[in-house]
């Protein structure tokens, strides 16, 4: 059981938490992650370690309000309250070499996993630029980055109140997509690592590719255990099948095959849309009961 | 004196009926009553324990006449019967209602029973689940647990790595001789093979927990969400532990190497399994983790894991079949199982290979395509008829596949820690079970590849006796 020393909006549908988890406090390196069971009847769900303090054992995560389970986190978790589980660290660390000069993209809460792995770089002697592509209200972490790396880029994207999220996304893609050209076309860099949803990995690492720059990417396929013990969330990484969870989760952008992994993330669309409208039912259900 | 008569029939046990058990995960196999027990337990002709063949046949050496004995001994007295039966058993097994459903009796202790020879042999696994079932309902192993309960004073610490039933065993053995144990899980529940593997239908998760609640009873420690190799690392173990204990199983599936693994709805048998079992996917969406299960499911395999699969996705409404690449009189599976998964409906094919899994325009699998295969008279290592491909191709329909063709040791801690290992990954031991780090202990899948929960239990225990004597000689020469 692990403690919830603090919990925050930090923007919309971004909550911190800092929680007490010494096992893995003490042995996170950037890059690596935490599987979570926030609750009894709970699933497993994959977490980044943003923050950590070795000595008082507590880790930061920031957790975007996707679905069931990290809504149910954000409505029904209290400072004070303890997370079940948390399994960790796994993954394996980031590269941590003198790459140069290096583009560090997160869209939308990527960042926060971005975060760690470019500081970590910055202060290896890297001159690193890190840029945060997001809806207007979804900016997170602006200060922290700005202190951690050399330079901070915000490029930020309104949301049309008229227009579905899914079509809302797609002008952040558009931006993203944009933004990158713009800056691979004014300066050179050694290296472009990204986080953020795979179809957007696969659109940014298109315009990467034209200007030949290496590019890493953390990959966030479907995962269960985390330990490599049942290859949900495997991948096809230069023809040959990885499992995410122990041999990356961070892989050679040129090698990802990045069609099939779209369509795997996609497999339980349906049922996730199912649970998170059963969960809507029964907050309205407790909404109209305490009006009563 | 009069020769004992035999009665050459097993006394049966009930069952659930097929088309009642079929919709839900509760348990098949109803199990024995006191009288019925007694009456299978009075056709055992007691051999005496040095010469008993079910005792050399059972891994972990249970006295089977013994607590056979004991329960005729009180026939009219059940609670005092189970009592001193179960205290003969736990003396060698400490997870008789886990073992009793899961061990394959049939190629062990009921396999060279000299009942067999002239008619069923002793029905020794629904006997031993008998007595744990009957204390658990009673209460009666909670007094016998006080007996077993040692001092641990100064004795030692050892650290187990995994709360399979390899690591429970060696656990428990140690608890019981008086040392301070301390277990490390990576998931978050104990038990392994035992919760993430095996069915509620074969072994109900609660009566696993009322086993598993023994660890606590005497004084182990359960770490769960550690796992070696990241979160502490078993050179950081050694230098808090006398010794270290390594039964971290075969839990990596093979997949097939062939076109189309990565399409939708193609599962690992573990993954399956561990969303079904662990997460209770079958209860979505009460329970949060979801399962995508279709109309038409194929598993390919037919181990017990292969079963356990397809009894499983039978559950969840889907018309199962079972891909063999060999003959029916090959299958690795529990003889009972695969006649469970028959009465309950799964179908059977055999002497396909798959050779391509065909996706549709969403990147669903659609079909598996097979290569039919000949068997030769020829055999491999392990006593299988080889076989080769004919050249001639079937596809069959599918819209989920689960794959079980077997499982291989995790690399993380082998990676992490240096050990020396076969190339399959599994741990290379001595004859006392230490691995290539002095002081470090190996058992169970972990050594052997995917082997059984009875093995994997014996090597616990053999484990046991050597850590006991390693720290003993430790501080005698200290």
């Amino acid at each position: 059981m692990y403690k919830i020393l603090e919990k925050k909006e930090i923007a919309m549908r971004n909550t911190w938490y800092k929680v007490h988890a010494p096992h893995v406090a003490k042995k996170v390196k950037p890059g690596q992650f935490v599987i979570v069971r926030a609750f009894k009847n709970g699933e497993r769900i994959p977490l980044t370690p943003v923050m950590w303090d070795r000595d008082e054992g507590w880790i930061v995560l920031i957790v975007f309000t996707r679905g069931k389970t990290t809504a149910r986190m954000a409505n029904e978790l209290k400072p004070g309250d303890e997370i079940l589980n948390i399994a960790g660290p796994l993954g394996n660390p980031a590269e941590m070499e003198k790459f140069g000069k290096i583009l560090a993209i997160g869209a939308y809460t990527g960042i926060v996993e971005v975060y760690p792995i470019a500081k970590a770089w910055q202060e290896l002697g890297n001159d690193v630029t890190t840029l945060h592509v997001t809806f207007e209200p979804m900016v997170v972490l602006k200060d922290e980055l700005e202190r951690a790396v050399g330079r901070h880029v915000v490029e930020t994207v309104p949301i049309d109140p008229n227009l579905d999220f899914p079509t809302n996304m797609k002008n952040v893609t558009k931006r993203l997509v944009e933004k990158v050209r713009e800056m691979l076309e004014k300066e050179s860099y050694d290296l472009v690592f990204m986080v953020g949803p795979t179809g957007d990995q696969k659109a940014v690492f298109e315009v990467v590719k034209e200007f030949g720059v290496p590019m890493k990417a953390d990959l966030h396929p479907i995962m269960v255990d985390g330990t490599g013990m049942c290859g949900a969330c495997r991948v096809t990484v230069g023809g040959e099948v990885k499992f995410a969870c122990i041999d990356g989760p961070e892989f050679d952008a040129y090698e990802i095959h990045w069609d099939e992994l779209i369509a795997r993330s996609g497999y339980y669309t349906d049922m996730e849309q199912r649970a998170m409208q059963e969960y809507m039912k029964l907050i309205e259900q407790a909404l109209q009961g305490g009006e009563q | 004196m009069a020769k004992p008569k035999l009665i050459k029939e097993r006394v049966p046990t009930p069952e659930r009926p097929v088309e009642e058990r079929v919709k839900s995960f509760v348990e098949v196999n109803l199990g024995y009553d006191f009288a019925s027990a007694l009456k299978e337990a009075e056709r055992c002709i007691q051999c005496p324990p040095e010469y008993a063949p079910c005792i050399k046949g059972c891994p972990v050496h249970i006295n089977i006449p013994g607590f056979l004995k004991a329960l005729r001994e009180n026939a009219d007295n059940p609670d005092e019967a189970v009592k001193n039966a179960l205290r003969v058993i736990w003396n060698d097994n400490t997870l008789p209602a886990v073992t009793g459903r899961v061990c394959p009796q049939e190629d062990q202790c009921e396999a060279p029973c000299v009942m067999g020879k002239v008619g069923d042999p002793i029905n020794i696994g629904k006997l031993e689940r008998f007595v744990a079932d009957y204390a658990r309902e009673r209460g009666i192993d909670q007094e016998l647990l006080k007996e077993f309960i040692a001092e641990t004073d100064g004795k030692g610490r050892v650290a187990v790595v995994g709360a399979g039933p390899a690591g429970l065993t060696c656990a428990l053995e140690l608890a019981k001789m008086g040392y301070k144990v301390t277990i490390f899980e990576a998931l978050h529940e104990a038990g392994g093979v035992l919760m993430y593997g095996i069915p509620e239908f074969r072994l109900p998760k609660d009566i696993l927990k009322t086993e598993l609640e023994k660890l606590e009873k005497l004084g182990v420690e359960v770490k769960t969400n550690y796992i070696v190799g990241k979160t502490v690392t078993v050179e950081e173990l050694l230098q808090e532990y006398d010794a270290v204990f390594i039964g971290t199983g075969a839990g990596t599936p093979k997949l097939l190497n062939i076109p189309g693994i990565l399409l939708d709805r193609i599962y690992s048998a573990n993954e399956f399994l561990t969303r079904v079992n662990l997460m209770k996917a079958y209860l979505f969406p009460e329970y949060d983790t979801p399962i995508a299960v279709g109309k038409k499911v194929i598993v390919i395999g037919a181990g017990n894991t292969a079963m356990d699969a397809a009894r499983s996705a039978l559950r969840l409404g889907a018309e199962v079949t079972i891909a063999y690449r060999r003959g029916r009189e090959d299958m690795t599976a529990r003889v009972e199982e695969i006649g469970h998964a028959e009465e309950e409906g799964v179908k059977f094919e055999f002497f396909l290979t798959p050779v391509e899994f065909i996706g549709d325009e969403n990147g669903k699998v659609k079909a598996v395509k097979f290569e039919k295969m000949r068997p030769l008279e020829e055999r491999d290592r392990r006593g299988k008829r080889k076989i080769v491909g004919t050249g001639e191709y079937v596809t069959i329909e599918a819209d989920t596949v689960i794959i079980a063709i077997g499982l291989e040791p995790n690399k993380i801690l082998v990676e992490a820690s240096g050990f020396k290992a076969n190339p399959d990954g599994t741990l290379i031991v001595d004859e006392n079970l230490m691995t290539s780090i002095p002081g470090v202990f190996a058992g169970g899948d972990a050594i052997r590849g995917e082997a059984t929960v009875i093995l994997a239990m014996g090597d616990g225990k053999k484990a046991a006796k050597a850590i006991d004597e390693y720290i003993k000689d430790k501080k005698a020469n200290a």
